[in-house]
């Protein structure tokens, strides 16, 4: 075990794989900043140039750039108070009050510190999580994988969208998303399913123009939509020397910073709730270390807690949701999901062979958190001044770039029209889930799992008849898929009885 | 908004399901198996949507995910909208006449004049820049295969 972590160091460290992370750092470094692009967005759009990668490079282009997109988020959300990613919003509320209050930079220099020690924290709990998950996901055969399929399609489908009528929203993404994972020859009997005749789709939807379509292309028309440069009319200004008062700031209440990337952590493990409720439970967790009435008042006009909190937070959670994502197929994020793409087009089948066979390459991804949010916060903490302008660059002038991306990234996943007609349908489905409030992070799952749970249902089938539906964990598990559907239905009744109580 | 896409796709994930699972009653069961386990409450679900949108409240459920801007006039939206999938299908159809290496740079020099109304020395730097990275990194360094346009295959030029 210890011989794959060091060796796992030693891979991101090889000129190839740094490099790869560097130009990953890069990107992701850029997208965070600018808010019109999101993380999950740019993961699409540069899954189809892993294909020439090794894995460990893959991953280090991937998470390297994944990893730093909160961090750099938060800048954007402290300057102009838009928020550089869904999952930097929370720091907008104290961030950019200080901004305003002319504290720009230790709000800045708060986020920055605080995002470190959280991306550590997070990348020290998936490398303690590999050796206790390891023995657990060794026992697990076909029904059980089949229904922790289903339980992490459960998760995403009942906790990304709000209420009883999301939930079904939710589980319908979910299940368009198995079903079109069944297009192409099936692996079984070899029959052409929903191919309409064309032998394009015979050997089914490739994840990349499908997941380009409708991740990029509602973004890139909500863009046009609102006409305007990148980060609004906000005026720049200069940041001062206060970052290196918010760094201190970071240890004067390095218990907070520690206990919000904890709870980002834990956030990130379960699956399908994600950066974007991490960072508001934290700050939730934040309000609560005021000692007074007078100090909550502070929150939401520009404490420095309210900025550790959620900066803490949406980096440990991309540690925390590696672990479900690595350990069993089950993403902890939309991003996640994607990242899971990244498996199978590697070849890389998450869950026990990941922790035994290519146990060095998921402590490799362990290694690129930690060193990309290094090298990230080191940068930034140099460039401080220079980064405010960079987020006023026009719509106009970005979006003729991500068409471009867009097409070239789908056409070469098979080098075939095929693929822009795939990716222009999906983004026409993006756009319509967007614009009805429908969750797009289940559909992107199903997919990705739809063709592994089909294996594994079958296998099920095949190999015990129903009787595999008796199997103890199976029962668990299905258990837990019935929690995890009803609880929150439950909680919404209370909710409502509650408010007609006090109404 | 809301109603009428969400009434769109459970329509559209209605008639996706019944025909799927009408399509697996002539495949052997190890090829059914999966579509009928998905597609039979993949149908019920998409009809209770439909019932939920035309019959149940309107109030929108809030997914965690990206959210339209809503705070311009609707008919600015609609209008721009529009012209930006206008713009997606012109770009669709300019690479499949004209071939990658022309439309590349025609979309991001008309993007730029057209709807961004950008300066003409910026216009221009900007897609050299945009064509040279596309032309570098893609054809000679990556050696992708980008075919003639439909237009090149036809006259014969090229």
């Amino acid at each position: 075990m210890i011989e794959a972590f060091v060796e796992g160091l030693v891979l991101v460290l090889q000129w190839k794989a740094f490099a790869f992370m560097l130009l990953g750092i890069g990107l992701g470094f850029w997208v965070g900043l600018l808010p019109g692009l999101g993380g999950a967005t740019t993961l699409a759009l540069m899954l189809p140039f892993i294909y020439t990668m090794q894995p460990v490079e893959a991953f280090a282009f991937l998470l390297g750039m994944h990893a730093v997109v909160a961090t750099t988020g938060d800048i954007t959300s402290v300057l102009f108070g838009v928020p550089g990613e869904a999952t930097s919003a929370a720091t907008i509320l104290d961030g950019y009050a200080m901004t305003k209050k002319g504290e720009a930079g230790r709000a800045l220099g708060a986020a920055l510190a605080s995002s470190l020690v959280g991306a550590l924290v997070g990348a020290f709990a998936l490398a303690l999580a590999i050796p206790v998950v390891r023995p657990l996901v060794l026992t697990f055969g076909s029904p059980e994988l089949f229904m922790l399929a289903i339980v992490g399609l459960a998760f995403i489908a009942s906790l990304s969208a709000q209420g009883g009528r999301g939930m079904l929203r939710g589980f319908l993404a979910g299940g368009l998303g198995l079903f079109v994972a069944t297009v192409g020859q099936d692996p079984q009997a070899g029959i052409a399913r929903f191919t309409l005749d064309t032998l394009y789709l015979w050997q089914g939807l490739d994840l990349v123009p499908v997941l380009v379509g409708i991740f990029a292309i509602p973004e890139i028309v909500d863009l046009a939509v609102r006409g305007s440069s990148i980060a609004g009319d906000r005026p720049q200004g200069r940041l001062g020397r206060g970052a290196l008062e918010g760094v201190k700031d970071t240890f004067r209440h390095f218990g907070l910073t520690i206990r919000c990337s904890l709870i980002g952590t834990f956030i990130g493990i379960m699956p399908g709730l994600g950066g974007s409720v991490a960072q508001w439970i934290a700050y939730g967790h934040a309000t609560q270390s005021a000692k007074n009435a007078q100090e909550l008042e502070g929150f939401g006009a520009g404490d420095v807690r309210g900025v550790l909190g959620p900066g803490a937070a949406n980096n440990s959670k991309e540690g925390g949701s590696l672990i479900p994502t690595v350990a069993f197929g089950v993403p902890g994020s939309t991003s996640m999901a994607i990242l899971l793409g990244g498996f199978f087009l590697m070849g890389l089948v998450p869950g026990p062979d990941m922790l035994t066979t290519h146990l060095v390459v998921t402590f490799s991804m362990v290694w690129t958190i930690v060193i990309a949010n290094v090298i990230t916060v080191g940068v930034c903490f140099l460039f401080l001044n220079r980064l405010a302008a960079l987020s006023a660059v026009r719509g106009q002038l970005l979006i003729p770039v991500i068409l471009v991306l867009v097409f070239i990234g789908s056409y070469t996943a098979n080098n075939h029209y095929g693929d822009l007609i795939v990716t222009l349908v999906f983004g026409a489905i993006g756009y319509l889930m967007v614009g009805a409030g429908w969750p797009r992070a289940p559909f992107v799952l199903g997919l990705v799992l739809g063709k592994i749970a089909e294996n594994y249902l079958y296998i099920s089938v095949a190999r015990y008849g129903a009787a595999w539906l008796a199997r103890p964990v199976v029962l668990v598990l299905i258990g837990v898929a019935l929690v995890v559907i009803v609880y929150p239905l439950v909680q919404a009744r209370r909710a409502r009885t509650r408010k007609g109580a006090h109404a | 908004m809301p109603s009428k896409a969400s009434l769109a796709l459970a329509l559209g994930i209605m008639v996706l399901a019944g025909w799927g699972v009408f399509s697996t009653f002539s495949w052997p069961w190890k090829a059914a198996l999966f579509p009928l386990v998905i597609g039979i409450p993949l149908f019920c679900m998409a009809a209770a949507e439909v019932l939920w949108v035309l019959f149940g409240s309107t109030a929108r459920s809030e997914a965690m995910d990206f959210q339209l801007s809503t705070d311009l006039p609707a008919r600015v939206v609609l209008r721009r909208t529009l012209l930006a999938m206008a713009w997606i299908a012109g770009f669709f159809a300019a690479i499949v006449l004209l071939g990658f290496p022309v439309a590349v740079p025609l979309l991001v020099f008309l993007y730029l004049k057209v709807p961004g109304g950008e300066r003409w020395g910026l216009s221009l730097v900007f897609t050299v820049a945009v064509w040279a990275i596309f032309y570098g990194l893609f054809d000679r360094l990556l050696h992708l295969p980008f075919p003639d346009g439909l237009i090149v295959t036809w006259t014969g030029f090229g």
